[in-house]
């Protein structure tokens, strides 16, 4: 998997790069706006990750200009700021995902693997979800583990969904509070976390292999990771 | 309308240049009144004294004929004299030893009263025009010789009449020109006061809207394009303020959150490298790492919110949606409290004009504190009652904790204070209603406090806006 980092910080970038190379990606770095453009313009990437404020042309711009010639490779935009709008307005330029910086690696890595397999797994619409035992029946809104049905909550089914459809990823508490509850917000309090447990009592607790991890500094793994 | 145009003219005459209007004619009217009246009364003074010197001239004059011509010749004097048709003439009279008129054209006195020195005042019916009416005059008596007396009388009416007359003519000069200055001055006092509230309009259309924008200086003339221009330059300053703001903000977010960003990630590789025994120090200091940064998150956002401009979307926020999927969000935290969290939802729609990842956190941020600090089973009860055009939004977040008590109302809206320190025990960094204060005034919103007996109410007031304009 190839990254295409563009940023103009030099210590994070680095940070960055390195990161991403343990990870299992390969990284090519640009330090401007215009050598950025370039090179997502010519080279084939899978991933984009644009910070907003780049010297020469701004993180915004550049998209926006990949887009209008045709590229659709997924692209994370970074912000310093931490301004109301600007989330919004990356979105409408063509970003699909946002990540305000300061961040931890982590929530990185779970926001860039999400965007991979979600372009990989294509326009198929799947009818049924399944992790190891766990079976979810997307139709009936249904979840079974083993033989035995699982009666949750309407929140807590979504909940779970999202962690399935995400198996096996990270997935950080700030992507749970974007997708499961539609918000885009800084909990003062471990709220998450409570719901999550929840669920874990409903889907684990009287069985042998617990399927709901959680994972240090991060968040959240549904599943095994895979290998 | 008739009640907007009332208190319209209400205003207008509240307002400063009326006051001023008014206490100006006032003192004019009063200076006026002062100098009339002393000159009324010099004029009465000045008359008096010409009047009785001529008195007591003309009977010096009298005793002089009636040294040289006898009685006979007083009396064809007093007849010369009223034959010479002069209009404000003596008049006359002679009495002898007794008392008894012996001639003269003055009818014998029916009533009088004596003053000193021979002076006395007395009122007759006279024929004048072939009218009688009521003359007042003065008069003295004095010694003629031989036991005669004569009477000289001389009468003020027509002097009285003529300074009633500049009198009353003032008096009513003075009053048409009072109407005249308070409908003046009522009017200048509109004019003005129309001026001042286009400015007033311009300006809060400006900071509450986009302040980027300026005064339409070419659209006045006079004093308020002057003030227009400060007020232009006053937007000036506030938004290169604003902006440097910002860029403040944009450097510590590069400059110290960066490093620390970096910090944090450089301990989570070392924890890698560490026996699995110490690595739950390193989670701790890896925590309050988190900390820290999630406070300098939310300082920004605080900052930017408050240094920026209102909210200028056009985006509807359904209230009772956001705030229900809050209460959901805080349900299972309030319910390993045994807390009992209910939401009372409105009976009509309530709309707002505004970003619903704010109010999410607005709302969020005071059920947080609520469950926070009431006691195990306690009570939060969230309610929302729409507004309408002229009333905002309310919504109440009330529990049953320990509230806090009036005079720390102000201040839990300042960034990390706490109003008991043994509450610094409680998680979070003390920022959770500065930045619900923060959301609410962005929104063109307020958040105020009141008391529960026992606890604490949060009373969010958010602008009513709705989507068929």
């Amino acid at each position: 998997m190839h990254v295409l980092l563009i940023e103009d910080d030099f210590a994070i970038a680095e940070f960055i790069s390195g990161e991403l190379t343990k990870a299992g990606y390969a990284c090519t770095h640009c330090g401007d706006g215009d050598s950025g453009y370039t090179t997502a313009l010519e080279g084939e990437f899978d991933l984009w990750v644009i910070d907003r404020m780049l010297p020469g042309r701004s993180g915004l711009d550049l998209l926006g200009g990949l887009r209008e010639h045709g590229k659709d490779t997924p692209a994370l935009v970074l912000s310093a700021l931490g301004d109301v709008d600007e989330r919004v307005r990356g979105l409408q330029t063509g970003a699909d995902d946002y990540l305000v910086k300061p961040f931890s690696m982590d929530e990185l890595l779970a926001r860039l693997e999400v965007l991979l397999r979600r372009r990989s797994s294509g326009g198929e619409v799947p009818t049924r979800l399944q992790v190891l035992d766990l079976h979810m029946d997307l139709l009936q809104q249904e979840v079974r583990r083993g033989d035995q049905v699982v009666p949750l909550q309407p929140r807590e089914y979504r909940l779970l969904e999202y962690l399935m459809r995400h198996a096996g990823q990270v997935v950080t508490r700030a992507m749970l509070l974007e997708h499961v509850w539609g918000y885009n917000f800084d909990p003062q309090t471990n709220v998450i976390d409570v719901h999550v447990s929840r669920l874990r009592q409903k889907i684990d607790r009287d069985f042998e292999q617990p399927l709901l991890q959680t994972v240090r500094g991060a968040g959240y793994r549904l599943g095994p990771e895979p290998p | 309308m008739t009640d907007r145009r009332a208190t319209q003219a209400q205003r207008v005459l509240r307002s400063l240049t009326f006051r001023y209007g008014v206490k100006y004619l006032l003192v004019l009217t009063g200076t006026v009144v002062v100098i009339t009246l002393l000159l009324y009364g010099l004029y009465i003074y000045r008359y008096f004294n010409e009047l009785s010197r001529s008195i007591i001239e003309e009977q010096d004059t009298l005793k002089l004929v009636y040294n040289g011509q006898g009685l006979d010749g007083v009396f064809q004097y007093m007849r010369d004299q009223r034959d010479a048709q002069i209009l404000d003439r003596f008049h006359y009279m002679v009495v002898d030893g007794d008392g008894k008129r012996v001639g003269g054209d003055l009818p014998e006195a029916t009533s009088y009263r004596m003053f000193d020195d021979g002076w006395f005042y007395l009122e007759l019916g006279l024929m004048q025009w072939g009218e009688a009416v009521d003359v007042e005059f003065i008069a003295r008596m004095n010694d003629l010789g031989s036991g005669y007396r004569a009477i000289v009388a001389r009468d003020y009416q027509s002097a009285l009449l003529s300074g009633r007359l500049v009198f009353t003519t003032l008096a009513q000069a003075m009053l048409v020109t009072i109407l005249l200055g308070l409908v003046g001055g009522y009017l200048a006092a509109q004019r003005s006061m129309q001026r001042m509230e286009w400015l007033g309009r311009e300006m809060s259309r400006i900071i509450r809207g986009d302040p980027s924008k300026r005064l339409d200086v070419s659209a006045e003339t006079g004093h308020v394009v002057t003030l227009a221009k400060l007020m232009n330059g006053m937007l000036d300053q506030t938004e290169s303020l604003m902006q440097g703001i910002r860029g403040i903000s944009d450097n510590i977010a590069h400059d110290l959150r960066t490093p620390l960003g970096r910090l944090r990630n450089q301990l989570v590789r070392l924890q890698d490298s560490l026996p699995e025994e110490r690595r739950p120090e390193v989670d701790g200091v890896i925590a309050e790492c988190d900390h820290l940064l999630q406070s300098f998150n939310a300082v920004l956002r605080i900052s930017s919110l408050e240094s920026g401009s209102f909210y200028s979307g056009q985006r509807q926020v359904e209230l009772a949606r956001v705030l229900r999927d809050a209460v959901e969000l805080y349900e299972p935290l309030a319910h390993e409290k045994d807390i009992s969290l209910n939401f009372r939802p409105p009976t009509r729609l309530a709309q707002t004009r505004g970003d619903a990842d704010l109010l999410f956190q607005l709302f969020s941020n005071v059920i947080d504190n609520a469950i926070k600090y009431t006691p195990r089973n306690g009570e939060v009860a969230v309610s929302l009652s729409a507004g309408g055009p002229a009333q905002m939004h309310r919504v109440i977040i009330a529990d049953t904790g320990p509230g806090i008590s009036a005079e720390h109302w102000e201040d839990v809206f300042r960034r990390f204070y706490r109003v008991d320190p043994s509450r610094s025990a409680q998680p979070g960094h003390g920022l959770g209603l500065s930045m619900a204060q923060a959301v609410a005034h962005y929104h063109g919103g307020r958040v105020d406090l009141e008391g529960n007996d026992p606890g604490l109410r949060v009373v969010i007031s958010l602008p009513y806006s709705s989507t068929d304009k």
